[in-house]
């Protein structure tokens, strides 16, 4: 066991049976928290005819309903105010406020003590250790701090971990890259989209190669693309650094990261979260590698909004291999593969809109963005993709592998518009490329 | 690890310190630095209990 491996040696390379002990006790602790403190989740339990000491087996768990973010939207603005009767502590221990980002519908409130802040901050701990970062990193954070939990955990762990963390708040993004040039930065943690579009503007618009900047690892979160591998490909040969995927949210936690080892997944932090995945059209908890689901997570040390059996709607799936870093903490294959309000059927295909990133990003004559947008002619659906050609690619040298491989990785064929390089829209943090207009000319804007 | 002590035997540091910040927290309602900061180490003392008091409180220990 080398203490320099690992955040936390016991925990991480505790054998899954006994992890599963270590999940069933505090799993167990979490609900008695939340049964005897919040009105809401008591009446849930009780609506389903359960009390805590109903929960005698890790079977059991499943028992357990699950809770869906429109459930937290109904409570909330009301007593305790304005967070409603999912709040488990009094008001006055409650240190911070952060919301959902609304991508999926009305945000969510979610109240922090000073506890539940040092658990965040632990838990991204696992992470950046994972992925290299030690007191001798200057960390660069590009993002514009704000309502939005976003990197602020990862700020806090940073610090904890030793490391000197230079925010990049407010900065636009020509000042951003000149503060990492400046200050020698060696780490910076931002969404994918904005990663590739730091690389952009250092490129084209500052004549800066950022791959000669100092910058030596990134870890990515916000998004799914450290996890598809053209789009992580793409950042690495820009940057000339290490990408890692990572992925939590409000409402959860920092759940699961990429290690150093790079094992095309990501692990869950078991000791901190139990992670079931449920099968999208039977619901019974998936337990072998390989088959896709949603996932269903609780996160079993937060405590003043606990976060129990909460329906994610992340679609993932369990890894057959180990990995080699030694963490008996599984593994999910490619990381977060989508969610399960994205992944919908075209001319009845089930299409993840992923899976249009990956080839899109695969194809060097291609830019970084691209759009999609699904509507109906008739009973017909239709599926366009927009997509940048580099300067001096010509859309003849193109087209064919594209659709070739657009009809391999999706089985869809598609109406594509070629684009100058630089026409379509930039984004500064999370990526909007995916429109399906066909439900009652509701646009429905779905983050890739 | 080297030199790293048994996990029981660091749980009963954790506890030590627990024990001293809890009462330094109540015994100072009416000084403020010193019950909001204990107070606030308290809170990252429950980390340490969740990496090391926890393993031993559910006997999953094998040091």
């Amino acid at each position: 066991m080398s203490g320099q491996e690992y955040w936390n040696p016991v925990l991480e390379t505790m054998p899954l049976e006994k992890l599963k002990v270590l999940q069933f006790k505090k799993f167990k602790r979490i609900l008695n928290w939340a049964y005897t403190r919040s009105k809401f989740h008591k009446a849930l339990y009780e609506s389903a005819g359960l009390t805590p000491d109903d929960i005698r087996t890790f079977d059991d768990i499943k028992k357990i309903p699950k809770v869906e973010k429109s459930m937290m939207r109904g409570i909330q603005n009301k007593d305790p105010f304005p967070y409603g009767d999912a709040l488990c502590v009094p008001l006055e221990e409650v240190s911070a406020f952060r919301q959902t980002s609304g991508t999926t519908g009305q945000p969510v409130y979610q109240p922090d003590t000073w506890q539940d802040w040092e658990w965040w901050s632990e838990c991204w701990s696992f992470v950046l250790w994972a992925q290299g970062y030690r007191p001798k990193d200057r960390v660069f954070i590009p993002f514009g701090y704000n309502i939005f939990v976003a990197f602020w955990a990862g700020h806090y762990a940073a610090e904890k971990l030793g490391c000197e963390v230079v925010p990049g708040g407010v900065l636009d993004t020509q000042s951003r890259i000149l503060k990492i040039k400046e200050l020698n930065a060696t780490a910076m943690m931002a969404t994918p989209t904005y990663v590739l579009r730091m690389a952009d503007v250092a490129k084209n618009k500052m004549g800066i190669d950022p791959g000669e900047l100092s910058i030596n690892k990134i870890t990515c979160a916000g998004e799914p693309g450290a996890g598809i591998p053209s789009t992580k490909k793409r950042m690495e040969d820009a940057w000339g650094a290490k990408v890692y995927d990572h992925s939590g949210a409000t409402e959860i936690g920092a759940w699961s990261y990429e290690c150093n080892k790079q094992p095309c997944g990501m692990h869950v932090n078991e000791a901190m979260f139990l992670v079931e995945i449920e099968d999208l059209d039977t619901g019974e908890i998936i337990e072998e590698p390989g088959r896709k689901g949603k996932m269903i997570i609780t996160a079993l040390d937060r405590t003043a909004q606990p976060c129990i059996r909460f329906d994610s709607k992340d679609v993932i799936e369990w890894d057959s291999q180990a990995c080699s870093c030694g963490r008996s903490f599984r593994l999910i294959k490619g990381g977060v593969i989508g969610r399960a309000d994205d992944i919908t059927k075209v001319k009845g295909v089930l299409l993840s809109p992923g899976a249009i990133e990956e080839v899109v990003r695969s194809i060097a004559g291609l830019g970084d963005e691209f759009e999609v947008i699904v509507d109906k002619q008739g009973d017909i659906d239709r599926i366009k993709l927009k997509v940048e050609l580099m300067p001096e690619v010509t859309k003849l040298s193109i087209e064919n592998i594209l659709k070739d491989q657009l009809r391999l990785k999706t089985n869809l064929g598609y109406k594509i518009e070629y684009y100058d390089y630089g026409s379509l829209p930039r984004y500064e943090v999370k990526a909007k490329r995916f429109k399906d207009l066909r439900k009652k000319n509701i646009e429905k804007e779905c983050r890739l | 690890m080297k030199n790293f002590s048994s996990l029981n035997q660091v749980n009963d540091k954790i506890l030590k310190i627990k024990q001293l910040l809890v009462e330094l927290e109540t015994e100072a309602e009416q000084f403020p630095a010193l019950s909001r900061n204990s107070k606030r180490a308290l809170a990252s003392v429950k980390m340490l209990e969740l990496n090391i008091s926890d393993i031993v409180a559910f006997d999953l220990n094998d040091s």
